[in-house]
């Protein structure tokens, strides 16, 4: 018998009773629905993760001032550090595993433009901090090197700043006044969305100016050099972040006198370390246990279903027997009736879950997310490779769940069931 | 006729014992059986119920092997032939016929007759024309479209001798045929096995019918598993 009458056999077999087939089935289409929709989604959190922890800059290392620890000095000496430029320009030259080393100054100060009022949070940026930020640009220009070295009054404005502040009327060399100061606007950055890790306002909130009239204009009444409020690195490889920190680390201990390993003389911050405690990959290995656990349920359904057709059709296995198949055909056409069977309800669940997940994705569902979650609402990923997993999964439960009662079948005794009592 | 004629006989049985278990107790069936039948012969097998003649017909179909004793097929020691060749044996060399018909509800007559073609493998088109061929035969290719379950008894067990003979079985072995008919229709069907008989197949039926038996030629009967009485009427 071939496999294409099997086939036909297994699908007049679903027909003969359609709810059983249906009730059965529906293990086996969620099962496979399930599988791929949460895998699609959890590559999809992932990569939420991921961006949403780095839009303050990819492969981000950053420090902040600090203290001397305890354990290592006296209580005399226990006192608070800070950076000045002339650390970021030792580290831009002592530094290996990070590319670009930039550095911020910050304050909140009144910004007037118009009529309009805010406090806002403005950062005095370098060429390089921009850069590690990374953000686009929606029109105009950033800070440039010669902005930093001229002192010149320029500002780059984040997205919702640029609405608050600036409404409708402003635009590009429109001026704006931060505690007093009028600056002209050069660049409007592009919206980069919440931020999961981030220090202080999001960029979307920020002021941008040049480090050096950041730093003339607030400067720290208390000292009577440039302070800095961050100095952050790029480091070139996402997998070397701990050599980055640890780099970084000794540079500046070494420049402040401190020991090498002292954190918390200087305490460093990476958004892809804290992004790897996040237990992701035990949430999405999870996912994978409880959809492959739906998967063997719907396949223990088929299972159950194949062996009462078998029970079921001894008289017509006998029959067969008796006309001349062979145990082979008999094995051959419950095998084919199981794996026809597990195809189908596959083939939906396939659908179902690839559905899902795309329509999860499209444009037509993140349109009904409000905006200000739409960036924490993962877009599910469907890949041909969660594909693929799920189809070996149900290949597996097919031959388990057509196997058995193949067999069965198989060892039917003609004589036993063709005996009239 | 014996072994040494130039033809076999259709059917030898040299000592056949059949024993087998139900539940706790052993059923001694068949209980050393010798018989020859030539061929060409309309035999009919006799005996009340639990004589062993179903067993008989188990085992003349290849359906079991006897647990002691031989059987010779149409010269073909049956115990040294291997389970592939049974069912080839049974699928090409034998015809059934069942007192409950035993079609295949979910098929139509047409692919109830085709069966045993499907095994041998016989293409789809060829498997067609022969099984409408069979209905012909028995008057049914009106109904090839039909299930079992939309025709009458008697038109049931007419399909399933179309089924019997579509392979042109040399031996065709019918167990109670007409017991699930009534009388008209079991004349019918009992007519329709004699023609296959005139054609030249061996044909045996077990019955319990003695109207059944009285048209036969050869008469034999069972009873505990052992033959009884063996007649045969000159034609």
């Amino acid at each position: 018998m071939s496999p294409l009458e099997s086939l036909r056999e297994a699908l007049r077999l679903l027909r003969a009773q359609p709810l059983r087939s249906l009730l059965t089935l529906f293990g086996l289409v969620w099962g496979t629905a399930a599988v791929i929709f949460l895998l699609s989604w959890g590559a999809g959190l992932q990569t939420m993760l991921d961006t949403a922890f780095q839009r303050a800059g990819k492969n981000l290392v950053q420090t902040w001032p600090g203290r001397i620890s305890e354990d290592f000095s006296p209580a005399v000496d226990r006192r608070w550090l800070w950076y000045t430029p002339a650390d970021v320009a030792a580290l831009r030259a002592r530094v290996r595993e990070s590319d670009l080393v930039g550095a911020e100054a910050r304050t909140y100060a009144p910004a007037s433009f118009r009529g309009r009022a805010f406090s806002m949070e403005v950062r005095g940026v370098d060429p390089e901090s921009q850069a590690i930020r990374d953000v686009p640009l929606a029109s105009g220009r950033l800070v440039s090197r010669a902005d930093v070295e001229h002192r010149r009054r320029v500002l780059v404005v984040g997205h919702r700043a640029r609405e608050r502040l600036l409404g409708a009327d402003g635009r590009l060399g429109s001026w704006v006044r931060l505690d007093g100061t009028p600056f002209r606007v050069v660049g409007v950055l592009e919206r980069v969305g919440t931020q999961l890790s981030r220090d202080g306002e999001e960029i979307d909130d920020q002021l941008w100016v040049p480090l050096s009239v950041h730093l003339a204009l607030w400067p720290n009444p208390w000292l009577d050099e440039p302070m800095l409020s961050t100095i952050f690195a790029r480091a070139k490889d996402r997998k070397r972040i701990d050599e980055a920190k640890r780099e970084l680390r000794r540079v500046l201990a070494e420049r402040l006198g401190v020991p090498p390993d002292d954190e918390e003389a200087v305490p460093i911050f990476s958004p892809v370390e804290m992004l790897e405690r996040l237990p992701v990959d035990q949430q999405n290995g999870l996912y994978l246990l409880i959809a492959l656990t739906t998967l063997l349920v719907g396949g223990i359904g088929i299972l159950a279903m194949m062996l009462d057709s078998v029970q079921e059709r001894r008289a017509e296995i006998g029959v067969r027997l008796a006309l001349g198949a062979r145990r082979r055909d008999v094995l051959l056409q419950f095998l084919w009736e199981g794996v026809a069977i597990v195809a189908l309800g596959g083939a939906l669940g396939v659908a179902l879950g690839a559905g899902g997940a795309l329509f999860l994705a499209s444009g037509a569902f993140r349109g009904r997310i409000p905006a200000a979650l739409r960036d924490l609402v993962p877009v599910p990923e469907l890949s041909a490779g969660v594909v693929l997993l799920s189809v070996l999964a149900m290949g597996a439960v097919a031959l388990a769940a057509g196997l058995v009662p193949a067999w069965r079948a198989a060892r039917i005794d003609p004589a036993e069931t063709l005996r009239v009592e | 006729m014996s072994a040494g004629d130039a033809a076999p006989a259709a059917i030898r049985l040299a000592g056949v014992h059949k024993r087998y278990e139900v539940g706790q107790s052993a059923v001694h069936a068949l209980r050393g059986i010798d018989l020859e039948i030539a061929r060409g012969e309309y035999v009919s097998v006799m005996g009340p119920s639990g004589s062993g003649k179903s067993t008989l017909l188990e085992i003349l179909g290849c359906l079991s092997r006897p647990s002691a004793g031989r059987y010779w097929l149409d010269g073909t020691a049956v115990d040294a032939v291997d389970a592939d060749g049974l069912a080839r044996l049974r699928g090409e060399a034998i015809g059934f016929v069942f007192q409950a018909f035993n079609l295949l509800p979910r098929l139509t007559l047409l692919e109830n007759v085709a069966l045993p073609l499907l095994y041998r493998g016989v293409p789809r088109r060829a498997r067609h024309e022969r099984a409408l061929g069979a209905l012909a035969r028995v008057s049914l290719e009106h109904r090839a479209a039909h299930r079992p379950g939309e025709v009458s008894g008697g038109e049931r067990q007419r399909a399933a001798i179309a089924r019997a003979l579509v392979n042109r079985p040399k031996l065709l072995l019918a167990d109670e045929p007409t017991g699930n008919l009534d009388s008209a229709h079991g004349r019918e069907i009992l007519t329709l096995l004699e023609g296959i008989y005139a054609d030249g197949a061996t044909v045996v039926i077990v019955t319990h019918d003695p109207g059944i038996g009285a048209r036969m030629p050869r008469r034999i009967a069972i009873r505990d598993g052992e033959i009884e009485s063996d007649r045969q009427e000159a034609r």
